[in-house]
């Protein structure tokens, strides 16, 4: 009976450590961090937690193979370019199989299509890798027209045309990502024609560069690889019509935001660091190869080289990081495109496993945008509220000081506000508000100060010539002391050195 | 002679200064290294008085025996290297002399430092050219006083004095050097002895 009694227990123990095992599952896979104003990772709250994944095993679809991006409209449908099965697979809001779009023979056959756009009123563009052309579908997933390579003297006949990514602006310009190509985004106008290159990154000044350049004879300059910026490897566009881009093999403003002129407005006059920053080990930057923007302006960038996700805000602040290299759901291989629906919940593709992983924006990342969001707008009074609850939820958020010390300052509560100020030592932001508060304390004592500094003028003017004169007097009366105290030892002194002589 | 009358004398009447303390028994090393430890706390009290709009480090940042490690070790060095130097090129200095000018060469530094950080809490970021120049101000003054005590001291002309305060400070890194150097050999050797030892008592 003992025995039995015992059995039962450990059954009921090993029962109890399950149940706890299980509640262990709601971590997060990886560590969730803020980064403070040192540059330094802080642990913070999550802010995307793993929610499924999009296999297509269970689907009609059947299993996605590679698959290279997608593109998630308006109203919540998916469309995934399964390069590995040359196809588009439709799915919508709740993950269900819609229709395939691209496998039948034809004119609209795709092969290893890497990137997919829908316009508004459901006309799919696709970017026909293999093929070499971008393919248009009408909203029933009919073959409408495809665009081959384009024509023009600036492209040239050695031009090598891959089509990778595709996004349409607001006049139906379509702006192109072509694999390997350092010349910018190529644009075309509605009827396939070459428009020009648009945005194209920079050769920045390098000290190297000009020293081999000025030593090394012609012949030694031709063997060297000629520099050639850095290409695009993925886009995104705002409701504003402005161009959100990754660059790759750049260490710095790998994301840009690109105004319609194709200038870079998210970094202007900055060198800034996206992704993790690499301080030790081997050296490596982040290649970021996916973007996305939702309708506040806030940026989700995916970087191939951590696996991880950054979330930045509109400014280019850092906002939330999640994923990671690993085997584990919820973390990725080979990462290869990411998007997000209308709610903030972002899906990323991973190429290496064939899947889809989900994430689901957490209230604690809804509260920290819709904060952001509001600050960024210079609303700092509607946002005060939202970031002192985020301190309440995390206190290491340095921002959240900073965007309250802020909105003190509006409301001119110097005092408080420097107290926030010194808290995200934001020294700049600190000094204007003590800048402020120093006013506002010479007004209010006015009397005090203007007496101290007159105390003070009398002070300086009569007692401190008084003073000096008192040393020197003293000082002489001293030195005069020990020149005759001295005399004696010196002519000892002297004395002994004639002895030596 | 009492440091306070020193002191005033290096203020007002540097040259003065420098030719007094070439007559016998006026250097008290005891006061020269009163005088270089008030450098080290007046150096702390400023970083401690420091206004928060200014600070360039976080407090984590600050250690204070680095501090300490940095006016201690070039100020000693500059006073060995230079001697050197100086006694190669015909200079009329002794060391002592050298030891004890280096000190109160400081003075300026030790006095007005405070005052001068004292102004940063008072003042905002776009004021700070007021504190940058009083500072700089300081510096150049304590400069100015170490290429006196050169001149005086060794009784140079000026392109000399330059010269041989040029090849001093090229002496101290020559020295910082080869300090490293010998601790680095040290440290092999120390430890290959040990290994030996480890060895033998591992076969033994």
């Amino acid at each position: 009976m003992k025995s039995l009694k015992k059995v039962r227990i450990i059954v009921l123990m090993t029962f109890m450590m399950s149940l706890l095992a299980s509640t262990a599952n709601a971590a997060t896979p990886y560590e969730s961090y803020t980064i403070n104003s040192q540059g330094q990772d802080i642990r913070s709250i999550a802010g995307f937690v793993y929610e499924g994944s999009i296999t297509g095993l269970d689907l009609e679809s059947g299993a996605l193979v590679r698959p290279e991006s997608l593109f998630i409209t308006a109203d919540g449908m998916i469309y995934i370019a399964d390069a590995g099965n040359n196809r588009i697979v439709q799915l919508n809001k709740q993950h269900q199989y819609v229709r395939t779009i691209g496998d039948a023979e034809g004119p609209g056959k795709l092969s290893e299509p890497k990137g997919v756009y829908v316009k508004e009123d459901g006309t799919i563009y696709v970017a026909d890798t293999k093929n070499g052309r971008i393919v248009i579908f009408n909203k029933d997933g009919q073959f409408e027209k495809e665009f081959l390579k384009p024509e023009s003297p600036l492209i040239g006949s050695t031009f090598s045309y891959s089509p990778s990514k595709i996004i349409l602006d607001k006049r139906d310009y379509m702006y192109v990502v072509s694999d390997g190509n350092t010349q910018g985004l190529i644009q075309l106008d509605p009827t396939g024609q070459f428009k020009g290159f648009y945005g194209a990154n920079h050769v920045g000044f390098s000290w190297s560069r000009l020293l081999i350049r000025l030593i090394a004879t012609e012949s030694q300059q031709q063997k060297i690889a000629t520099v050639r910026p850095a290409e695009f490897s993925n886009l995104d566009i705002d409701k504003e019509g402005f161009m959100y881009t990754t660059t790759i093999g750049e260490a710095f403003n790998q994301i840009k935001r690109l105004s319609p002129v194709g200038v870079d407005t998210l970094n202007i006059g900055m060198q800034r660091q996206y992704g993790d920053f690499y301080s030790a080990g081997p050296f490596s930057m982040p290649s970021f190869i996916g973007v996305s923007v939702d309708q506040n302006g806030i940026i989700t960038a995916l970087d191939l080289q951590t696996s991880k996700v950054f979330q930045y805000d509109k400014l280019g602040n850092f906002l939330f990081a999640f994923g990671g290299v690993g085997e584990q759901r919820g973390m990725f291989t080979t990462p290869a495109d990411l998007a997000q629906t209308a709610d903030g919940d972002i899906y990323v593709v991973d190429r290496g496993r064939n899947t889809i992983e989900v994430f689901r924006k957490t209230p604690f990342a809804e509260l920290v945008q819709k904060a952001s969001t509001l600050y960024v707008d210079g609303r700092y009074d509607e946002a005060k509220e939202m970031w002192a609850e985020v301190i309440r939820l995390n206190s290491n958020y340095e921002m959240a000081y900073q965007a309250i010390g802020k909105a003190l300052y509006k409301e001119e509560k110097y005092k408080e506000a420097m107290e926030y100020f010194k808290l995200a030592s934001a020294r700049g932001d600190y000094s204007m508000a003590f800048k402020e508060y120093r006013k506002e304390l010479i007004k209010e004592n006015f009397a005090v100060v203007a007496i101290g500094i007159i105390v003070l003028f009398i002070l300086l003017r009569i007692y401190i010539p008084k003073l000096t004169r008192w040393l020197a007097r003293k000082v002489k009366e001293k030195s005069k002391q020990q020149l005759n105290a001295g005399a004696q030892p010196a002519v000892q002194a002297v004395a002994k050195e004639g002895e030596t002589v | 002679m009492s440091p306070f009358v020193m002191i005033h004398k290096i203020i007002f009447r540097p040259f003065d200064f420098f030719e007094d303390i070439q007559s016998p028994g006026m250097v008290r090393i005891k006061q020269a290294v009163a005088l270089i430890i008030c450098a080290y706390i007046a150096r702390v009290i400023s970083i401690y008085l420091l206004g928060f709009s200014f600070e360039t480090r976080e407090a984590y940042q600050i250690s204070i025996l680095q501090e300490a490690i940095w006016i201690f070790i070039p100020w000693f060095t500059w006073c060995v290297a230079h001697w050197a130097v100086a006694a190669i090129l015909d200079g009329e200095g002794k060391f002592v002399e050298i030891v004890y000018g280096s000190a109160y060469a400081l003075v300026p530094y030790i006095i007005l430092i405070i005052p001068v950080t004292l102004l940063t809490q008072f003042l905002a970021l776009d004021e700070a050219g007021i504190v940058n120049l009083l500072t700089y101000g300081i510096y150049a003054w304590v400069i100015w006083l170490f290429l006196l005590k050169v001149k005086v001291l060794h009784n140079f002309d000026l392109p000399k004095t330059l010269f041989i305060s040029l090849l001093s400070i090229i002496a101290v890194l020559i020295l910082w050097f080869v300090c490293i150097l010998l601790y680095g050999l040290a440290n092999q050797f120390v430890n290959f002895l040990l290994d030996i030892v480890k060895e033998l008592r591992l076969r033994g």
